[in-house]
């Protein structure tokens, strides 16, 4: 039997396991194996060693199993509840900035309407506007360069306390 | 074939879609019986890469972490294996390259250092103490020997029963490569039993 024949064969079984053979190639193998006992071996070797990693039983350990399970568990209830929480907050600043608009808008004609019954020069009304909605946002922004002072009388009123 | 895949394609589709919905929504009664579903192989994929039971016990919990973290990059078009593996194979590569370093550095202090000699490391092979009969230990002995590259490529196309493109997407290597490793490994595993065969 010529060699290219034994080398064709051992080509066409890994081939076989790998990744499948066509019907044709799949027949002329199973004629070649049948006739040649040492390419039989090694059909049977290459059959054997495709099937040897089920040999071993690689089982994990239940109580790690079960660890990994709660940890894996817990963090996905974290993550929904951080992602809810971001949700929420998205939402409230989407309903701030929306109100804020519309009160703005409001506030102008309200405004507008009062200045034109008693007759106030445009300019003192809308100074009063820009006031109204500037003043507690300035207060806001200001309060942290006050707050150690109010903390250092806090703790100085709790010392005393004391 | 084509008709066979797209067959397979079809059935495995809702379950995919599903693993992608209830990862997008965090959902912990889904995702833990994922966990438990899964567990057994991930251990198995990440023990033929690292050699170590309690290593790929530490790297399973960690690719689930990295599954949630990263649950919006899954689509559910796919299937939910490739995905997971190549979560895990990129876990237990990035270990196994800390485990080099620190391996290189101790080499180092050892070198620096003559009079401190420190303990070996005691790296059992957890294929040798599964392994029941001869024939489980020889080919254990040529597993081990075996770079991780063609245990992992052994494992998902006879073990976990991946296609050669679905284990190319987990090795990120073309499929021709991934077909050479696979020849390779069978070739070597085939070599320890035909040895043994040949000593009896």
């Amino acid at each position: 039997m010529p060699l290219e024949n034994h080398e064709k064969a051992r080509f066409l079984l890994h081939r076989s396991l790998v990744e499948g053979i066509s019907p044709e190639d799949r027949h002329w193998l199973d004629a070649h194996v049948g006739q040649c006992a040492e390419c039989g071996r090694y059909a049977d070797l290459a059959a054997r060693a495709a099937r040897a990693l089920d040999w071993f039983a690689l089982e994990p350990d239940p109580a790690a199993a079960l660890r990994v399970e709660n940890a894996v568990r817990s963090r996905a209830e974290e993550m929904r509840s951080a992602e809810s929480h971001a949700k929420s907050l998205w939402i409230g600043t989407g309903v701030a900035i929306l109100l804020t608009f519309a009160g703005s808008a409001v506030a102008w004609h309200a405004l507008a309407w009062l200045a034109s019954q008693w007759s106030l020069p445009s300019r003192v009304w809308q100074i009063v506007f820009a006031a109204f909605w500037l003043l507690p946002s300035l207060l806001l922004a200001l309060l942290p360069l006050f707050r150690r002072r109010l903390l250092g009388e806090d703790s100085e009123s709790n010392r005393e306390t004391v | 074939m084509v008709a066979v895949v797209t067959a397979f394609s079809r059935v495995a589709e809702p379950e995919s879609q599903c693993i992608a919905r209830a990862l997008r929504r965090r959902d912990s009664e889904f995702i833990g019986r994922l966990v438990s579903q899964y567990h057994y192989r991930l251990f198995r994929y990440l023990v033929y890469w690292t050699c170590s039971r309690e290593q790929a016990e530490d790297l399973v919990q960690e690719t689930w972490l990295r599954v949630l973290e990263h649950a919006g990059q899954y689509n559910g078009r796919l299937r939910f294996e490739p995905w997971l593996f190549s979560i895990a194979r990129n876990l237990a590569i990035d270990h196994l390259r800390k485990q080099q370093k620190a391996t290189a550095r101790r080499r180092m202090c050892r070198e620096d250092e003559a009079g401190l000699d420190l303990p070996a490391p005691d790296f059992e092979s957890p294929f040798f103490a599964a392994a029941r009969s001869e024939d489980a230990k020889r080919i254990a002995a040529a597993l081990g020997a075996l770079e991780p590259i063609y245990r992992e490529a052994l494992l998902l196309r006879f073990q976990e029963e991946l296609s050669l493109a679905e284990i190319a997407q987990v090795a990120g290597a073309p499929v021709p490569t991934v077909s050479s490793r696979i020849h390779r490994g069978l070739s070597m595993l085939q070599a320890s039993l035909g040895g043994g065969a040949d000593a009896a």
